[in-house]
């Protein structure tokens, strides 16, 4: 943000309480980035002015900002992430197109093409498909049957049981139980699609499905890019300067690593085919060694390093400068 | 993805949202939590679509009947934009000649 909250809202610094109200609703409503969701930026605009209004709307901290005794700088809004982020992403859900049909000639050519896309994706609306109503025999008597709704769940697991796979069990709203089986290797923000687990159709028409929603909890040690599994793994300062052969864990347990003589802190190192499983490859394990001092440093071991340092002294933060 | 709020966590986040507003939201279909365990969980999305609402609300001071409608309009430009990014996807992948020809008719139309 700019460091004059007045130029934000475009008001002079004699505005009154109102201008300045009504200079921020202005920004607000011409600029909501979700309002505006192509518009790079309108999102720097809208920030720039909630943030400046959030300083200015306070005479307090007005006064203040007047008489330079704060500055803009520490008005800024937390984080925020606005729905455009989500709209058009994966787990978007919500968008809907409601077709073409007043496009004359043409409509069957955006049916065609937009047509597959849309019965493939998982979108929020479209429980009541047009193509389940279906005339009675003779067209005298109308029956129609509907595609029952379907039902959406939210599941939290550990992240262990997404990388191995597991058996959940989740509640329907009935108080029956329905176990969810969770791929090995599944990713954070997947929907698991149980087909006919939904609610119940209608007129004889076939029963909804269950989406579930798949939440991966993160774990203390391991982090999960890709199918790779990243872990940062402490050793002590004998281990690194003398080698060692040391157990560390994996998705699968404990493993035996080597740890060269010399290791230092930011070397990696590559276990081949111990990360996710996707299909018939597997990801790797990747460990970062971090050098940790002992908890405490011993009159033998200072002595020693003094006098190491006499012979042997190097500089670590060559090419930091 | 981000974690599940509750329905409480979920008012404490969205500045200027209250429990009547959210049912308003969810009764209209505006939000579709998820069920966990018999109680409705909502995702990150959902969050930043009731900061959405809530904004409408106050900055145009819209009803939540009107704000809903407002967001209902916004699910159809995403509609609308998902179908013409996979338009423009489809066509970056064909022929220069193709596309040139595509181009020269919509220049003409313009």
């Amino acid at each position: 943000m700019s460091e004059d909250p007045y130029a934000d809202l475009g008001v002079a610094r004699t505005a009154s309480q109102d201008e300045i109200k009504k200079a921020y609703k202005t920004i607000a409503k011409e600029s909501h980035p979700d309002l505006n969701p192509g518009d790079a930026g309108a999102e720097a605009r809208f920030k720039a002015a909630a943030s400046a209004y959030d300083l200015l709307k306070d005479p307090e901290k007005r006064a203040r900002f007047d008489a330079g005794e704060i500055d803009a700088s520490g008005q800024e809004q937390p984080e925020r992430r606005f729905y455009r982020e989500y709209a058009e992403g994966p787990e978007a859900t919500y968008h809907t197109s409601r077709g073409y049909e007043d496009f004359g000639n043409y409509s069957d050519i955006f049916a065609d093409l937009f047509g597959q896309r849309a019965r493939q994706s998982g979108s929020r609306q479209g429980g009541f498909d047009p193509r389940g109503f279906r005339q009675g025999a003779g067209g005298q008597e109308a029956h129609f049957e509907m595609r029952g709704p379907d039902e959406r769940y939210a599941l939290e697991v550990s992240f262990l049981e997404a990388a191995k796979g597991a058996t959940k069990r989740i509640t329907l709203p009935t108080g029956a139980t329905l176990d969810v089986k969770i791929p090995e290797g599944l990713a954070d923000g997947q929907t698991i699609r149980l087909r006919g687990k939904g609610g119940a159709g209608f007129g004889g028409g076939p029963a909804g499905d269950a989406l579930v929603l798949v939440h991966v909890e993160p774990h203390a040690t391991f982090r999960r890019e890709g199918e790779d599994i990243h872990v940062e793994l402490p050793i002590g300062l004998d281990e690194a300067v003398l080698g060692a052969r040391i157990e560390i864990p994996t998705i699968d347990g404990r493993v035996a690593l080597r740890i060269p003589k010399g290791a230092t802190t930011g070397q990696v190192m590559r276990l081949r085919g111990r990360g996710i499983k996707k299909g018939a490859t597997h990801g790797d394990q990747l460990v970062t060694l971090k050098i940790v001092a002992p908890p405490e440093v011993d009159p033998g071991l200072e002595e020693f390093f003094r006098r190491w340092r006499e012979t042997h002294a190097y500089d670590p933060r060559k090419g930091v400068f | 993805m981000g974690r599940f709020y509750s329905r409480t966590e979920i008012v404490a986040r969205v500045e200027g949202l209250t429990v009547a507003h959210l049912e308003t939201y969810v009764a209209a279909n505006c939000v579709v939590p998820c069920n966990r365990d018999g109680a409705p969980a909502f995702t990150e999305a959902d969050l930043a679509r009731l900061q959405l609402l809530t904004e409408l609300a106050s900055d145009f001071e819209l009803d939540e009947d009107a704000a809903a409608m407002v967001l209902g309009l916004v699910d159809q430009i995403h509609g609308l934009r998902r179908e013409l990014r996979a338009l423009g996807e489809a066509l970056a992948e064909e022929p220069e000649e193709t596309r040139a020809r595509i181009r020269s008719r919509l220049g003409a139309t313009g």
